[in-house]
Protein backbone atom coordinates (compact mmCIF):
# COMPACT_ATOMS: atom_id res chain seq x y z
CA UNK A 1 0.00 0.00 0.00
CA UNK A 2 1.26 3.47 -0.82
CA UNK A 3 1.98 5.72 2.14
CA UNK A 4 -0.49 8.29 0.85
CA UNK A 5 -3.29 8.49 -1.70
CA UNK A 6 -5.42 11.56 -2.25
CA UNK A 7 -8.94 11.79 -3.58
CA UNK A 8 -10.46 15.10 -4.62
CA UNK A 9 -14.09 15.66 -5.48
CA UNK A 10 -16.45 18.56 -5.86
CA UNK A 11 -19.49 18.73 -3.60
CA UNK A 12 -21.69 21.72 -4.35
CA UNK A 13 -18.77 23.96 -5.20
CA UNK A 14 -16.65 22.83 -2.26
CA UNK A 15 -13.42 21.00 -3.05
CA UNK A 16 -13.37 17.98 -0.76
CA UNK A 17 -9.85 16.59 -0.40
CA UNK A 18 -9.54 13.21 1.26
CA UNK A 19 -6.01 12.04 2.15
CA UNK A 20 -5.69 8.33 2.80
CA UNK A 21 -2.66 7.12 4.77
CA UNK A 22 0.17 9.12 6.29
CA UNK A 23 1.22 12.71 5.73
CA UNK A 24 4.82 13.11 6.80
CA UNK A 25 8.05 14.49 5.37
CA UNK A 26 8.05 11.71 2.79
CA UNK A 27 4.55 12.24 1.44
CA UNK A 28 4.00 15.93 2.12
CA UNK A 29 4.94 17.00 -1.40
CA UNK A 30 2.00 15.03 -2.82
CA UNK A 31 -0.35 16.63 -0.29
CA UNK A 32 1.05 20.09 -0.96
CA UNK A 33 0.74 19.58 -4.73
CA UNK A 34 -2.93 18.59 -4.38
CA UNK A 35 -3.69 21.69 -2.30
CA UNK A 36 -1.72 23.99 -4.59
CA UNK A 37 -3.46 22.59 -7.65
CA UNK A 38 -6.85 23.42 -6.15
CA UNK A 39 -5.79 26.94 -5.25
CA UNK A 40 -4.20 27.50 -8.67
CA UNK A 41 -7.49 26.55 -10.32
CA UNK A 42 -9.39 29.05 -8.19
CA UNK A 43 -10.81 26.55 -5.69
CA UNK A 44 -10.51 28.50 -2.47
CA UNK A 45 -13.00 26.63 -0.28
CA UNK A 46 -11.41 23.36 0.65
CA UNK A 47 -12.72 20.72 3.04
CA UNK A 48 -10.08 18.32 4.33
CA UNK A 49 -11.91 15.09 5.03
CA UNK A 50 -9.54 13.27 7.41
CA UNK A 51 -11.53 10.05 7.86
CA UNK A 52 -8.79 7.94 6.27
CA UNK A 53 -5.84 9.93 7.56
CA UNK A 54 -3.71 7.79 9.89
CA UNK A 55 -1.53 10.65 10.99
CA UNK A 56 -0.19 14.03 9.97
CA UNK A 57 3.17 15.37 11.09
CA UNK A 58 4.29 18.98 11.30
CA UNK A 59 5.34 18.79 7.65
CA UNK A 60 1.69 18.37 6.66
CA UNK A 61 0.53 21.07 9.04
CA UNK A 62 3.07 23.40 7.45
CA UNK A 63 1.58 22.68 4.03
CA UNK A 64 -1.87 23.74 5.25
CA UNK A 65 -0.43 26.76 7.01
CA UNK A 66 1.39 27.79 3.86
CA UNK A 67 -1.86 28.23 1.93
CA UNK A 68 -4.31 29.49 4.51
CA UNK A 69 -3.61 33.16 3.91
CA UNK A 70 -4.05 32.81 0.16
CA UNK A 71 -7.39 31.02 0.40
CA UNK A 72 -8.76 33.44 2.99
CA UNK A 73 -7.60 36.47 1.03
CA UNK A 74 -9.66 35.07 -1.84
CA UNK A 75 -12.79 34.65 0.24
CA UNK A 76 -12.34 30.95 0.88
CA UNK A 77 -11.21 28.80 3.76
CA UNK A 78 -9.73 25.42 4.68
CA UNK A 79 -12.01 23.37 6.93
CA UNK A 80 -11.42 20.05 8.65
CA UNK A 81 -13.73 17.15 9.37
CA UNK A 82 -13.78 13.50 10.45
CA UNK A 83 -10.63 13.76 12.54
CA UNK A 84 -9.57 10.60 14.37
CA UNK A 85 -8.58 11.08 18.01
CA UNK A 86 -4.84 11.05 17.32
CA UNK A 87 -5.14 13.43 14.38
CA UNK A 88 -7.32 15.80 16.42
CA UNK A 89 -4.70 15.71 19.20
CA UNK A 90 -2.04 16.93 16.78
CA UNK A 91 -4.17 19.79 15.46
CA UNK A 92 -5.36 20.73 18.93
CA UNK A 93 -1.93 20.61 20.56
CA UNK A 94 -0.63 23.16 18.10
CA UNK A 95 -3.64 25.44 18.38
CA UNK A 96 -4.91 24.63 14.89
CA UNK A 97 -8.39 24.00 16.22
CA UNK A 98 -8.50 27.75 16.95
CA UNK A 99 -7.23 28.64 13.50
CA UNK A 100 -9.44 26.30 11.49
CA UNK A 101 -13.08 25.33 11.66
CA UNK A 102 -13.34 21.68 12.67
CA UNK A 103 -16.52 19.62 12.13
CA UNK A 104 -17.41 16.16 13.36
CA UNK A 105 -18.46 15.00 9.88
CA UNK A 106 -18.34 16.11 6.24
CA UNK A 107 -22.12 16.54 6.30
CA UNK A 108 -21.83 19.04 9.18
CA UNK A 109 -19.09 20.93 7.36
CA UNK A 110 -20.96 21.09 4.05
CA UNK A 111 -24.15 22.20 5.78
CA UNK A 112 -22.27 24.98 7.55
CA UNK A 113 -20.77 26.10 4.24
CA UNK A 114 -24.14 26.13 2.53
CA UNK A 115 -25.59 28.23 5.32
CA UNK A 116 -28.07 25.64 6.53
CA UNK A 117 -28.20 24.70 10.23
CA UNK A 118 -25.70 22.07 11.28
CA UNK B 1 16.79 -5.13 13.88
CA UNK B 2 19.73 -6.36 15.87
CA UNK B 3 19.48 -7.14 19.56
CA UNK B 4 21.36 -4.71 21.77
CA UNK B 5 23.44 -5.76 24.75
CA UNK B 6 20.74 -4.71 27.15
CA UNK B 7 17.92 -7.29 26.95
CA UNK B 8 15.48 -4.50 27.74
CA UNK B 9 16.37 -2.51 24.67
CA UNK B 10 16.86 -2.84 20.94
CA UNK B 11 18.18 -0.77 18.11
CA UNK B 12 17.27 -0.01 14.55
CA UNK B 13 19.56 1.68 12.06
CA UNK B 14 17.98 3.22 8.97
CA UNK B 15 19.36 5.10 5.97
CA UNK B 16 18.72 8.84 6.19
CA UNK B 17 15.71 8.67 3.89
CA UNK B 18 12.18 9.79 4.60
CA UNK B 19 10.70 6.69 2.99
CA UNK B 20 11.64 4.79 6.15
CA UNK B 21 9.73 7.16 8.45
CA UNK B 22 6.62 5.04 8.33
CA UNK B 23 8.57 1.96 9.35
CA UNK B 24 10.13 3.75 12.32
CA UNK B 25 6.88 5.31 13.53
CA UNK B 26 5.07 1.98 13.27
CA UNK B 27 7.80 0.42 15.39
CA UNK B 28 7.62 3.25 17.93
CA UNK B 29 3.87 2.83 18.21
CA UNK B 30 4.13 -0.92 18.72
CA UNK B 31 6.91 -0.44 21.27
CA UNK B 32 4.77 2.02 23.20
CA UNK B 33 1.96 -0.50 23.34
CA UNK B 34 4.38 -3.19 24.52
CA UNK B 35 5.57 -0.75 27.21
CA UNK B 36 2.01 -0.55 28.49
CA UNK B 37 0.70 2.68 26.97
CA UNK B 38 -2.77 3.05 25.55
CA UNK B 39 -3.46 3.61 21.84
CA UNK B 40 -3.76 7.39 22.07
CA UNK B 41 -0.48 7.75 23.96
CA UNK B 42 1.30 5.33 21.63
CA UNK B 43 0.14 7.43 18.66
CA UNK B 44 1.65 10.53 20.28
CA UNK B 45 4.96 8.79 20.85
CA UNK B 46 5.05 7.70 17.21
CA UNK B 47 4.51 11.29 16.04
CA UNK B 48 7.31 12.53 18.32
CA UNK B 49 9.62 9.92 16.80
CA UNK B 50 8.56 10.94 13.28
CA UNK B 51 9.43 14.54 14.07
CA UNK B 52 12.77 13.68 15.66
CA UNK B 53 13.89 11.42 12.79
CA UNK B 54 12.65 13.95 10.22
CA UNK B 55 14.73 16.64 11.93
CA UNK B 56 17.80 14.45 11.61
CA UNK B 57 17.21 13.67 7.93
CA UNK B 58 16.21 17.17 6.83
CA UNK B 59 18.28 19.38 9.11
CA UNK B 60 21.26 17.41 10.44
CA UNK B 61 21.91 15.55 7.19
CA UNK B 62 20.41 18.27 4.96
CA UNK B 63 18.40 15.72 3.03
CA UNK B 64 21.45 13.64 2.04
CA UNK B 65 20.33 10.04 1.76
CA UNK B 66 23.64 8.24 2.34
CA UNK B 67 23.91 8.65 6.11
CA UNK B 68 22.52 6.58 8.96
CA UNK B 69 20.05 7.29 11.70
CA UNK B 70 20.31 5.05 14.75
CA UNK B 71 17.32 4.58 17.01
CA UNK B 72 17.25 2.79 20.34
CA UNK B 73 14.18 1.86 22.34
CA UNK B 74 14.88 1.21 26.01
CA UNK B 75 12.16 -0.34 28.15
CA UNK B 76 11.84 0.17 31.91
CA UNK B 77 8.87 -0.74 34.07
CA UNK B 78 7.84 2.91 34.38
CA UNK B 79 9.05 4.45 31.12
CA UNK B 80 10.02 4.09 27.50
CA UNK B 81 13.18 5.90 26.52
CA UNK B 82 13.91 6.58 22.86
CA UNK B 83 17.36 7.70 21.78
CA UNK B 84 18.11 8.88 18.26
CA UNK B 85 21.68 9.43 17.09
CA UNK B 86 23.19 11.04 14.03
CA UNK B 87 26.60 12.25 12.93
CA UNK B 88 25.41 15.29 11.01
CA UNK B 89 25.29 17.67 13.93
CA UNK B 90 22.40 18.51 16.13
CA UNK B 91 20.77 20.62 18.72
CA UNK B 92 21.73 21.22 22.31
CA UNK B 93 19.18 21.73 25.06
CA UNK B 94 20.11 25.42 25.26
CA UNK B 95 19.43 25.89 21.52
CA UNK B 96 15.85 24.72 21.76
CA UNK B 97 13.34 27.55 21.72
CA UNK B 98 9.79 26.35 21.50
CA UNK B 99 7.23 28.56 19.81
CA UNK B 100 4.44 29.77 22.08
CA UNK B 101 1.25 28.20 20.70
CA UNK B 102 -0.77 31.28 21.71
CA UNK B 103 1.54 33.53 19.68
CA UNK B 104 1.55 30.99 16.90
CA UNK B 105 -2.21 31.17 16.62
CA UNK B 106 -2.06 34.97 16.46
CA UNK B 107 0.75 35.02 13.91
CA UNK B 108 0.61 31.76 11.94
CA UNK B 109 3.71 30.78 10.03
CA UNK B 110 5.17 27.72 8.41
CA UNK B 111 7.76 25.74 10.35
CA UNK B 112 8.87 25.35 13.96
CA UNK B 113 6.09 22.96 14.86
CA UNK B 114 7.97 19.67 15.09
CA UNK B 115 9.84 20.45 18.29
CA UNK B 116 6.65 21.73 19.85
CA UNK B 117 4.87 18.47 19.07
CA UNK B 118 7.78 16.47 20.46
CA UNK B 119 7.80 18.47 23.69
CA UNK B 120 4.05 18.27 24.13
CA UNK B 121 3.76 14.58 23.38
CA UNK B 122 6.75 13.36 25.40
CA UNK B 123 7.52 13.85 29.10
CA UNK B 124 11.19 14.70 28.61
CA UNK B 125 13.37 15.67 25.66
CA UNK B 126 17.12 16.22 25.80
CA UNK B 127 19.66 17.01 23.12
CA UNK B 128 23.39 16.59 23.51
CA UNK B 129 26.62 16.38 21.58
CA UNK B 130 28.54 13.19 22.30
CA UNK B 131 31.68 14.20 20.43
CA UNK B 132 30.94 13.54 16.79
CA UNK B 133 27.53 12.06 17.48
CA UNK B 134 24.44 14.02 18.33
CA UNK B 135 21.79 12.51 20.53
CA UNK B 136 18.12 13.25 20.97
CA UNK B 137 16.69 11.46 24.00
CA UNK B 138 12.95 11.35 24.54
CA UNK B 139 11.19 9.82 27.51
CA UNK B 140 7.57 8.81 27.93
CA UNK B 141 6.50 7.60 31.33
CA UNK B 142 4.10 4.70 31.64
CA UNK B 143 1.34 5.65 34.02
Amino acid sequence: MADLAIQVKDVGGVAVLRPEGFINAHTVRMFEDALEKLVASGRFTILLDCRSLNYISSAGLGAIMGLIETVRENGGDILLCNLAENVFAIFDTLGFTQLYRVFPTDVDALQALSGTPE
Amino acid sequence: MKPAADPESFRLVIPSQTRYLNLVTAMAKRASLVAGMDDATAAKVSIAVDEAVTNVIIHAYKGESTHQVEIELRFSPDRLEIRIWNTGGGLHDEDVVLPDPREYVKHPRKGGLGLLLMSRFMDEIHFQDLGGRSECCMVKRVS
